[in-house]
């Protein structure tokens, strides 16, 4: 099986840290937003609320994930992306447009901005699921292929659905089922692409980094068709009216629960017990993971709206924890393994790349962003106090990359050649 | 032979011993790395930078790596 990664399918360092370095960027300007616009941030239809929430899940999550998708497509697919520079290039400039005319568009009620991310975004996510799903068929069967397939179907169906939307939007006209095309956006987006793909990734590097024992073969192999199958009979169900369609919704919260329960497992069992900033981050999304199902649990239950806040930012905190945790890895290793394959003696040893103690403050600020953003949902005061130290959570992550990228450049220019 | 034991160790800590260890080898020493699968970005880093391995599976998580830089060295493992 291949199972590693092969030099000749990696794209180069550039294709995976144009998305990376974008992230904090995107994130300090989330937390300027939810810093100036508390009140608003917290009423979920209010344009600077769909602000914020588009600016965290396309502009920081998607982001990374984007990144992520170029390595891992030619670390586990074997095939690699047809020039990987050119379009990695156009993928993340249209991304960027399309998240920045989108925040515009809600922000500044703008209705040619909607129009214009609606182009710009459709062509960034349809293009890069059009590049990359078909590397994904034909090849060497592999659990984490299902997953990145699954997700990025879900991604592109979120895409046609927000569009659908977006077009809503610039004309202040709602369709009778505009109800049910944003419960299909949000939960092909949500659980589709975001929670599969994380799931997906889990499976590979869950043992493979922290040596522990694989998940069980039956949950790799039934894991994606319970979450697409759910998704589309919950869709089908919201079209139709039909009732009872949270029954969908308590599928897909049973099959995040056991992924919590056996990753956690695995986590707690490894066999080399060292201290590592990205299990901590791990750790931590499985508490959020768990913290979102169980208000989100309540919320169906009680319709208390507070509780939807809640999930949501615990849910996005988790997909964050777990971005947060593999750039930590990836990138040193990646820079590391990049400089030593072109043969430099001198190649930066990777726990010198992200230093620990900056990996650990990125971890602090995390943790505190993490209890006072939902704590602000309760007390305004604390979302400030979370904005604050979220926009330094990111700024400290800017630093990191950028110090990674400066070692890589140094050493291109200085160092000495192995043989 | 420098015998490196990297079963126990995370990802990707392990490449990063074993190409230590391979930029500080002398002309007719052999690495032999014993891991718990087979390390192919290793294998692309040393075949890039001059070296040559061979590389046994012994069991489902247990691979023994043998590197050395040396064009004559034999590399072999001694239960093939």
């Amino acid at each position: 099986m291949f199972n590693g990664l092969s030099l000749d399918q990696a794209p180069p360092l550039s294709v995976v840290i144009r998305f990376f370095i974008t992230v904090p960027v995107f994130g300090i300007l989330l937390s300027l937003i939810i810093f100036f616009n508390p009140h608003e941030v917290l009423i979920p239809t209010h344009p600077i609320s769909l602000a914020s929430i588009h600016l965290m899940f396309l502009g920081v999550i998607t982001m990374s994930m984007f990144g992520a998708l170029f390595q891992m497509q030619s670390v586990l697919g074997g095939r690699p992306i047809p020039s990987a520079l050119g379009n990695a290039f156009l993928i993340h400039l249209f991304l960027v447009i399309g998240i920045l005319s989108l925040c515009g568009a809600f922000i500044f009620s703008l209705p040619e901005l909607f129009i214009i991310a609606s182009i710009f975004l459709g062509a960034s996510i349809l293009y890069c699921a059009n590049l990359i799903l078909p590397l994904l068929f034909g090849g060497t069967p592999h659990d984490t292929l299902r997953g990145m397939r699954l997700a990025l179907i879900a991604l592109a169906l979120t895409a046609v659905l927000g569009i659908v939307m977006a077009s809503e939007y610039a004309n202040s006209s709602f369709s009778s089922v505009h109800e049910a095309v944003r419960t299909s956006h949000y939960s092909f987006g949500l659980i589709g692409w975001i929670a599969a793909l994380i799931i997906a990734v889990a499976f590979q590097v869950i043992e493979m980094f922290y040596v522990t024992t694989p998940y069980s073969s039956w949950c790799k192999r039934n894991a994606f068709r319970i979450i697409a199958a759910s998704l589309l009979l919950k869709v089908l169900w919201m079209f139709t009216h039909l009732p009872y369609s949270w029954m969908f919704d308590l599928i897909v919260g049973a099959l995040l629960s056991g992924f919590i329960f056996t990753t956690s497992k695995r986590l707690n069992q490894r066999k080399r017990r060292v201290s590592d900033v990205s299990i901590w981050f791990w750790q931590s999304g499985m508490v959020l993971l768990s913290l979102a199902i169980l208000t989100y649990g309540a919320f169906i239950g009680s319709g208390y709206d507070a509780l939807q806040s809640v999930a949501l930012i615990a849910f996005a905190l988790f997909a964050l924890a777990v971005i947060l945790g593999m750039m930590g890895k990836i990138v040193p290793f990646l820079v590391w393994f990049h400089l030593s394959s072109a043969g430099y003696m001198d190649a930066p040893i990777m726990s010198n790349i992200i230093p620990a103690k900056r990996a650990k403050g990125v971890f602090a600020l995390f943790a505190i962003t993490s209890v006072t953003m939902i704590g602000g949902v309760f007390c305004l005061e604390s979302l400030l106090i979370g904005a604050i130290v979220g926009g330094g959570m990111f700024g400290l992550l800017l630093l990191n990359l950028i110090h990674a990228l400066r070692l890589y450049r140094d050493t291109l220019i200085h160092g000495k050649r192995f043989g | 032979m420098i015998l490196l034991d990297t079963r126990e160790f995370d990802h990707p800590l392990p490449l990063e011993m074993a190409i230590k260890r391979f930029k500080n080898l002398s002309e007719d020493e052999v690495l032999h790395m014993i891991h718990r699968r087979e390390p192919l970005p290793l294998f692309e880093i040393i075949s890039k930078n001059g070296g040559r391995y061979l590389s046994i599976r012994e069991d489902e998580n247990l691979w023994h790596i043998y590197i050395t830089r040396s064009e004559n060295v034999k590399l072999e493992h001694p239960y093939v």
